[in-house]
């Protein structure tokens, strides 16, 4: 049952993502640029930090140092 | 429009709304970017399970909430003042100004204003997925309330969606749709949302930089930095895009105001060729640059994208505005007459014939004997329109210079956000002394951006409160000067008692730093979430 409404859950988001990106695509192409921007931008400085967490856990392994 | 408009109430209400707005807008540009960079944090929480971003959500929430009760209480201010002090342009486009600021309250600003109170008390109450959510919300709240107020500026510079009513004497709604897809609002709303990203970023990483250079809580220092750093270049890098896509659309919606932010007088028919102005001294009376500096082959491909686009210069552009300026008169006058006599059908049908150019002959006004459009004749024709054209034109000076060194910072800015970037992402940050100096003290810059930006945007559409439709002159309240001097002192004192309340405490929890605010409320031990499990930790995500 729990993965039935995570199933619903990604198909409602997924329908509104297309919605949102034939809207706002067709009528307000900067809305959509910086709906995707903003989500890009987010995720790309997560990812910054994730390798923040990789970069210092090899440095530690090198020398015993923690940040 | 009997009584006399006061062109000296009418400046120092165009004084007391620029400082209004300008001081309000120190607070807005940090509120949308720091709330996406909690949310950052927040998101490396969730991922990871590492309580150190925890802690440095909560650290750079304090700075966000600080700066957050500010924003608010000057934002609400402002939309009072367009009632008190320009109650003709709020009771002539208040149908259509007034929508999107309501749905800014109503939608926006509860959003986010409900979420947050969730989003400092909600650590322990509710799970960290959960928090999550609520910090994305207070991010997409605050960057709504900006969406809001843009598409309502927008209507400002390109009247869109909108359609004056003679019976009514307002402007009403023709269409929704075209008031929130106007270009100008999309464009704005993306260059204003994204500027408040480089703005949160460049205070992060310049407070991040304090404490790296003073050997304090490197560990989250560090990760701020890298955060910031990271979010900060792109954001830049989308400002300057957005910036370029602006000056596109406004090349097309507001040719004055493009012709007078790169200081072209006269149309120069070599297209590809013609010279894009680095420097310049413009001079307004005199109708021309008393010294530049143009590189050529720039001008035009950068405001048209193209190498064949004719930019009219301001002298073509205020010989064009003369016969607008006649048929406007004619509209007013018109006008005036189907207001006394509604049954006036022919006057009625000039008014509709001259429509257009209507905003053109409320700004004839105040070059006609006592204001009064039916005084102008043969006699004087000649001398109205020409002074009433040549007023299309705005501050040349300010308008060219504020673009410029908006345009300076924000490069400035890339280049510095690059190397933060890249010497970060190697970790190698601390090596650079001299580049965590320059972040420090690069903390004033993107500020300085905004309300150079904001100056260029506002100035640039002068003379008119809505381009071309209503001019500034007409748009004010008819209040004394005693009275707006007496409440300009009264804004002054009480705006620069804020200031001083909220430079006392971003100094004072800047200062501070992670470590000693969180010891002061959490009783956490010594050494930060990664020398040990601080307490705040525990709850949200053990309720896995």
């Amino acid at each position: 049952m729990k993965n039935l409404f995570t199933f619903v859950g990604m198909a409602l988001i997924m329908a509104l993502s297309l919605f949102l990106a034939v809207i706002t695509g067709d009528y307000g192409p900067w809305y959509f640029a910086w709906l995707v921007g903003t989500t890009m931008i987010v995720l790309i400085a997560v990812a910054g930090a994730v390798m923040y967490e990789k970069q210092d856990a090899e440095s530690q392994g090198k020398t015993g140092r923690l940040h | 429009m009997d009584m006399l408009i006061n062109p000296t109430v009418v400046e120092l209400s165009r004084l007391q709304f620029a400082l209004t707005a300008l001081y309000h807008f120190l607070f807005v540009p940090l509120t949308l970017g720091l709330t996406f960079l909690l949310a950052t944090m927040e998101s490396v929480y969730v991922i990871t399970g590492k309580p150190i971003y925890k802690e440095m959500t909560q650290f750079w929430g304090k700075l966000f909430a600080i700066n957050f009760a500010l924003g608010v209480a000057t934002g609400l201010t402002m939309e009072f003042e367009f009632g008190t002090n320009w109650s003709m342009y709020s009771h002539f486009v208040g149908d259509i100004f007034g929508t999107p600021l309501a749905i800014e309250g109503l939608m926006a600003f509860f959003m986010e204003s409900t979420f947050v109170g969730i989003m400092f008390f909600g650590w322990d109450r509710i799970s960290a997925k959960a928090h999550l959510v609520v910090t994305y919300l207070v991010a997409l709240g605050s960057n709504l309330s900006a969406l809001w107020i843009l598409i309502a500026n927008g209507f400002m510079q390109d009247p869109r969606g909108g359609t004056f009513d003679p019976n009514t004497m307002r402007l009403e709604f023709s269409s929704f749709v075209q008031l929130i897809f106007n270009e100008d609002a999309q464009a704005k709303f993306v260059h204003t949302s994204i500027a408040g990203f480089v703005t949160g970023s460049m205070f992060v990483m310049g407070i991040s930089a304090f404490y790296l250079l003073t050997n304090k809580r490197k560990d989250i220092a560090l990760r701020s930095f890298r955060i910031a750093a990271v979010f900060g270049v792109i954001s830049t890098i989308g400002v300057v895009t957005l910036g370029d896509a602006l000056g596109f659309i406004d090349a097309k919606a507001q040719p004055m105001k493009v012709a007078a932010m790169e200081a072209i007088w006269n149309t120069d028919y070599n297209t590809a060729s013609a010279p894009w102005n680095l420097i310049a001294f413009p001079d307004k009376a005199a109708g021309k640059n008393l010294f530049e500096i143009g590189v050529p082959y720039v001008l035009t491909p950068l405001l048209t994208h193209s190498e064949d686009t004719v930019i009219p210069g301001i002298h073509q552009l205020v010989d064009e505005a003369k016969p607008k300026v006649v048929n406007g008169i004619k509209a007013m006058v018109a006008l005036k007459e189907y207001n006394h006599d509604h049954s006036n059908v022919q006057a009625l049908a000039t008014f509709k014939q001259y429509q257009t150019d209507m905003g053109y002959g409320f700004l004839a006004m105040q070059y006609a004997p006592d204001q009064d459009l039916k005084k102008v004749d043969a006699s004087n024709l000649a001398s109205v329109v020409d002074k009433t054209a040549h007023e299309t034109v705005p501050n040349v000076w300010v308008e060219f210079w504020a673009f410029r060194i908006m345009v300076a910072f924000g490069f400035i800015m890339l280049a510095i956000f690059a190397f933060a970037a890249y010497f970060s992402l190697k970790n190698e940050v601390e090596k650079h002394p001299l580049l965590l100096k320059v972040a420090l003290w690069s903390i004033p810059l993107p500020w300085f951006a905004c309300e150079f930006g904001w100056i260029t945007a506002e100035n640039g559409r002068q003379p008119w409160t809505v381009y071309n439709m209503l001019p500034t002159f007409v748009s004010a309240s008819s209040h004394s000067v005693g009275y707006m001097i007496f409440s300009l002192i009264g804004f002054v004192l009480l705006y620069s008692s804020f200031i001083a309340a909220e430079m006392y405490l971003m100094f004072k929890y800047a200062r501070l730093g992670p470590q000693a605010s969180h010891h002061g409320h959490d009783q956490a031990p010594a050494g930060g979430g990664m020398a040990g499990q601080p307490a705040f930790a525990k709850p949200s995500l053990a309720k896995k």
